[in-house]
């Protein structure tokens, strides 16, 4: 099993040897026992890193922000970063490899085992826990949580309390890496895409019922689309908020502007604006589950994605985010794709 | 700038007239944004109708149009170039469809009159956001390649060269004239084949327009049609053509034998060799990958001891020659498919089972055996000869899928050959049908039969195998219903027809597409034979499909006549409604490069951008990218929203 | 009395085959219903699922993108990301809980005057009985 020490250990090789400029990783939040991102530059900071079941980001979005910043730089420091991931957060950097977002040299993969557990869900431990703040968590062997809180110690099955993605998770294991911490472990509990199996035994009217209900909540607050690493592109074709205009905006590029669909959080701009993100991401979303989590209003986002992704392993037998060579899954064909649903 | 469109709706007689009140969609359109002028008009691709949209353009300054018609496939270029004489670019013109797509399929004028005016509407946006655009234009290289250098190459070659166009004629093996070289006799004539192929081929030598590269092969295929870079490997001979007199006297001391591949393995060669007597360039070559010898590795040079024009030169080296070339032709013919995959009928190891090349070698006056049929085993003239057709053809299950084509026509020779040469021999046909389609074809089978007594037996054989000195045969008669048991004492196996070796690799090469079966793919089917995908390639031969020698030369002259059609222009101009990258929404991911038919777009400096000469416009690239970030001119997707729009509103 | 429904179907149809083919029917005089207003598009490869969702904010009842045959594509294989692409797309919109047969694609040769009217005609028999589409529909249109 991983402990913080490993990783610490491996972080202050990697900044002491000047091989990576920081490292992206997790240290302990200020509630005490949840982890938060840290970027970590000197060799004395490397105590700070944590590694536990609560380390839930995908710290890869954060190398979106990195090519910008460093875009934007006129000499910079073109050392790779260091990045932590899990397996999940690993096939988020396989799409970027696949779209040259990213080369390979930038970054320094440290790809860390979930254990058989994966990660939480704290809002699963806040109602397990009825009131009791954990104040450590720590994975167990076995498939279960070690929980400690004020008026003791608890084992928690993982079951009950861990993040639905890793509930359904197809990759508990870093898929590239360069130094890979801990080992591959059995998860039992999974169920691929039994999230979206439950919503595909609806019928059509209750569906619509479900959906319509959930997007109706949705404000624009566009948290879904800045936590994902896959939507890394400055202008928003569904909807944009970034599009500066400045004086050396051409004629062309405002002209081009297409507006598809209206800013106002009503359902039927709120529909259009998710499916437009589903479609983009079908082939692209790994299922960080980050998306889902960022949302303050509560709409189930990963359902929607995860259905694209299903649709393309089963249909199309494409397996999203495993190999860097592979083309994207709208970019190649199969003789024998389906068409049973053409006329 | 405010927009001035005119719209022209037509009434075309009463074929739109008489369902679609074209009045009301005339005056609905009065009404529209940017909209001008808007009449409608009894035949507006007559002279009267295209002047009064020329008249309205120049008095009513408009910068646009919209003609409500007929389907753009009749009139579009009529009206575009009205709009052209007019003064205002021709892309400035669209065309609604609201006759083959409105008012002769539809009764309810109601319904029909408020489709046209969404059909207009549609077509007015679109035309409103159009581009101004021009033609492109490229300049042309006026000289051609062939690659392969077999009878359809020759061909390609010939024709170029006599409509006064330089040609290079690239060839891989030291000498031109490919399998039809090795042939004894063609059907259906039974013409000696040397006899007709040599001439062509010494037209070739001696054509000052044609440059001709032996024991060459295309390294690097760069550029696009009328404008290609070509790299070509030529390798070392050692021996100096323009020297050598062909006196033999170097194959008599050389000491290393292998294979002879003209003879199909049936004779051995010398290191240093002429493929046959007729070849061209007339000169003999030193093999290099059998000289030296592997355990000796220095040449012995025994060879240019005795020459004595001192021909041989062993510090030849390869060159790299670059070419620029306008047009490609690409006849790198066939291979038979190997005897080592027919399981059930030995795995070619038996000396007695032959395949068709290698039975026309015992047939050629100048083969192995001086043109007498005696079998590989003892040199004894064989008295009963089964021919198997279909051998690694019409197989889905095991080989190839396809028919060979030629193998029916053959086999009949071959069968009678056999009989012209084995008076009191016995020649037997196992064939699933006889396919005898081209000219004399069916009564030259028929000859087989009625005359040389050839006996067809309707069955497959479902193995042979070596007993006795003689080859057992097992097949089947499906005709009688009998199971046939021949012990014959040669078998001729009519292999299936495949890509030449090493094809596969050119084409990779030169991004030509390739059939399932490996053959290279031709634009269309019925009506591009001898077109490839890429724009200013053409193919010829059995390259392309099995084929036979007339259906080849033909071909060759299609290519040649093709490749003509680019050459023989001061420019070549393509369609400018192209796609265009926005530079600024690029994030150099890729997919719209995987996406493109015609590999017109590239990675450059993180991005991509577009090749507008290879570039068709089908607009694929800009429904993959993500970002929108390539659109097609003229038809962008803010112009096709636009369109939406248009045939939802009101 | 209260008017039929009459569903407002927009149908990207491609330049050599599926626009072909509905000139084809419009020169044989074949008739069929006129809900169906065409965007002649070059390729169906170029069909964006934008279009799609765009078309149905807009108060479209129905949405066809039709075709060249698998292996007659004029540009070779965009018909084959179009097929790949719009079930995807497909699938969503089934997800969501849209009624299937509001979206439709289909292959029409330049040749399939017939199969053309066919289409038009079974795809707005089977549009009418479902009523207007009001789930994607902005407010304000259709």
């Amino acid at each position: 099993m991983v402990k913080h020490e490993d990783v610490r250990a491996e972080a202050k090789k990697l900044l002491e040897s000047g091989k990576v400029k920081y490292i992206i990783a997790y240290e302990l939040g200020s509630d005490g026992w949840k982890a938060n991102p840290v970027f970590i530059k000197k060799p004395e900071d490397v105590d700070k890193i944590i590694w536990g079941p609560t380390c839930v980001h995908n710290l890869v979005r954060f190398l979106v922000d990195e090519k910008r910043r460093k875009a934007l730089q006129k000499n910079p420091d073109t050392r790779p970063v260091g990045v932590m991931v899990k397996g999940c957060d690993s096939r988020a950097i396989v799409i970027l490899l696949q779209e040259k977002f990213i080369n390979r040299k930038d970054v320094h993969i440290i790809g860390v085992s979930c254990e058989t557990t994966g990660v939480i869900d704290e809002r699963k431990l806040a109602k397990k826990l009825k009131g009791w703040i954990a104040k450590t968590i720590e994975f167990g062997s076995d498939e279960n949580f070690l929980i400690t809180t004020d008026s003791g110690a608890v084992t928690l099955p993982a079951s009950e309390i861990m993040a639905d993605r890793c509930l359904e998770c197809i990759a508990n294991f870093p898929i590239v890496f360069d130094v890979l911490l801990g080992e591959k472990t059995k998860r039992t509990v999974c169920h691929p895409f039994g999230s979206v199996e439950k919503i595909e035994t609806l019928t059509s009217a209750d569906r619509w019922k479900f959906w319509s209900e959930q997007l109706e909540k949705c404000v624009r607050c566009y948290g879904c689309r800045s936590v994902c690493p896959m939507c890394y592109c400055d202008e928003c074709v569904a909807d944009t908020i970034t599009f500066a205009v400045s004086p050396d905006t051409t004629a062309e590029e405002k002209a081009q502007k297409i507006k598809w669909l209206d800013k106002s959080p009503v359902i039927s701009e709120n529909i259009f604006y998710h499916m437009v993100r589903a479609i983009h991401l079908a082939g692209r979303c790994i299922d960080c589950g980050e998306c889902e989590r960022a949302c303050p209003v509560n709409i189930p986002l990963r359902m929607l994605n995860k259905k694209l992704e299903k649709e393309a392993k089963l249909l199309f037998g494409y397996d999203v985010g495993f190999d860097p060579e592979k083309p994207a899954l709208i970019s190649c064909f199969r003789d024998e794709d389906p068409e049973d649903f053409i006329r | 700038m405010k927009k001035r469109t005119g719209i022209f709706i037509c009434h075309c007689g009463i074929n739109i007239a008489g369902t679609v009140d074209v009045k009301s969609v005339a005056a609905e359109m009065a009404k529209e944004p940017g909209v001008a002028h808007s009449v409608d008009y009894v035949y507006m691709c007559s002279d009267p109708g295209q002047n009064m949209i020329e008249q309205a353009i120049k008095d009513k300054k408009l910068d646009s149009v919209v003609v409500a018609c007929c389907s753009p496939n009749l009139h579009e270029t009529t009206f575009r170039n009205a709009a052209k004489r007019a003064g205002i670019n021709s892309f400035k013109c669209e065309i609604a469809n609201i006759r083959e797509q409105c008012s002769w399929v539809h009764k309810d004028k109601g319904k029909a009159t408020h489709k046209a005016a969404h059909l207009t509407k549609s077509a007015l946006k679109k035309v409103q956001k159009n581009e101004s655009l021009e033609p492109i234009s490229v300049p042309v290289t006026r000289k051609a390649l062939v690659i392969g250098g077999g009878i359809s190459g020759i061909q390609s070659a010939l024709d170029l060269a006599g409509a006064g166009y330089k040609v290079i004629l690239v060839e891989r093996s030291p000498s031109i004239g490919g399998h039809m070289s090795q042939l004894s006799e063609t059907f259906p004539t039974l013409d000696c084949s040397q006899c007709i192929l040599t001439p062509k081929m010494v037209e070739v030598s001696k054509h000052p327009n044609i440059k001709l590269m032996t024991y060459s092969e295309v390294q690097e295929v760069t550029g696009y049609v009328g404008n290609f870079k070509v790299k070509i490997l030529k390798k070392p001979t050692y021996v100096d053509p323009a020297k050598c007199n062909l006196c033999d006297e170097c194959t008599k001391v050389c000491p290393i034998v292998v294979p002879n591949e003209f003879d199909v393995g049936l004779t051995g060669r010398r290191a240093i060799y002429i493929p046959f007597p007729q070849a061209i360039p007339a000169s003999y070559t030193l093999d290099d990958k059998n000289c030296p010898d592997p355990f000796t590795t220095i040449a012995c040079g025994k060879c240019a001891d005795v020459c004595k024009v001192k021909a041989i030169n062993f510090d030849m080296k390869p060159e790299i020659i670059e070419e620029d070339v306008g047009a490609i032709i690409v006849a790198t013919g066939f291979d038979l498919y190997d005897k080592e995959h027919m399981a059930e009928y030995g795995y070619g190891k038996y000396a007695d089972v032959l395949d068709g090349l290698q039975f026309e070698r015992l047939c050629s006056a100048s083969g192995p055996t001086q043109g007498k049929i005696l079998r590989p085993s003892d040199h004894k003239e064989p008295k009963e000869v089964v021919f198997i057709q279909c051998s690694g053809s019409r197989d889905p299950e095991l080989h190839c899928a396809y028919c060979s084509k030629i193998c029916c026509m053959y086999t009949a020779k071959h069968a009678m050959l056999y009989k012209h040469h084995v008076h009191d021999g016995q020649a037997y046909v196992f064939y699933i049908d006889v396919r005898s389609g081209g000219k004399g074809y069916e009564e030259f089978v028929q000859r087989a039969v009625e005359e040389d007594g050839v006996i067809y037996l309707r069955g497959k054989v479902s193995k042979i195998f070596e007993e006795n000195g003689k080859i057992k045969v097992w097949g089947v008669d499906t005709l009688s219903g009998k199971s046939i048991e021949i012990d014959a004492d040669m078998v001729v196996l009519a292999q299936a027809m495949r890509p030449s070796q090493g094809a596969q690799e050119l084409a990779k090469k030169l991004k030509l597409a390739m059939d399932k079966d490996g053959f290279l793919a031709e634009a269309h089917p019925k009506l591009r034979p001898v077109e490839s995908v890429t724009s200013g390639m053409f193919l010829a031969g059995a390259a392309q499909a099995p084929k036979d020698i007339p259906e080849a030369v033909a071909q060759a002259s299609g290519a040649a006549s093709k490749a003509i059609g680019i050459l023989s222009q001061d420019r070549l101009y393509h369609s400018p409604t192209v796609a265009k990258v926005l530079k600024n929404l690029c994030t150099g991911c890729g997919m719209c490069v995987a996406v493109c038919p015609y590999d017109a777009i590239a990675f450059k400096d993180g991005k991509v951008e577009v090749n507008e000469v290879l570039c068709e416009g089908c607009g694929t690239c800009s429904a993959t990218c993500l970002r929108a970030a390539i659109q097609v001119k003229n038809l962008t997707q803010n112009q096709v929203q636009e369109m939406i729009l248009a045939c939802l509103g009101g | 009395m209260t008017e039929e429904f009459e569903p407002k179907i927009v149908a990207f149809l491609c330049k050599w085959c599926s626009s072909a083919g509905s000139d084809l029917a419009g020169v044989s005089r074949m008739e069929y219903p006129a809900n169906v207003i065409p965007i002649q598009v070059m390729c169906s490869g170029s069909v964006s699922p934008l279009y799609i969702f765009e078309a149905f904010n807009r108060g479209a009842d129905g949405v066809l993108v039709s075709g060249c045959h698998p292996g007659d594509c004029h540009y070779i294989k965009g018909n084959m990301y179009a097929r790949r692409k719009l079930l995807l797309v497909k699938k969503l919109l089934e997800h969501l809980g849209l009624e299937p047969e509001r979206f439709q694609m289909s292959w029409v040769s330049a040749a399939e005057g017939q199969k053309y009217t066919q289409v038009i005609k079974e795809l707005v028999k089977e549009l009418k009985p479902l009523g207007p589409q009001t789930k994607l529909r902005r407010e304000g249109n259709g």
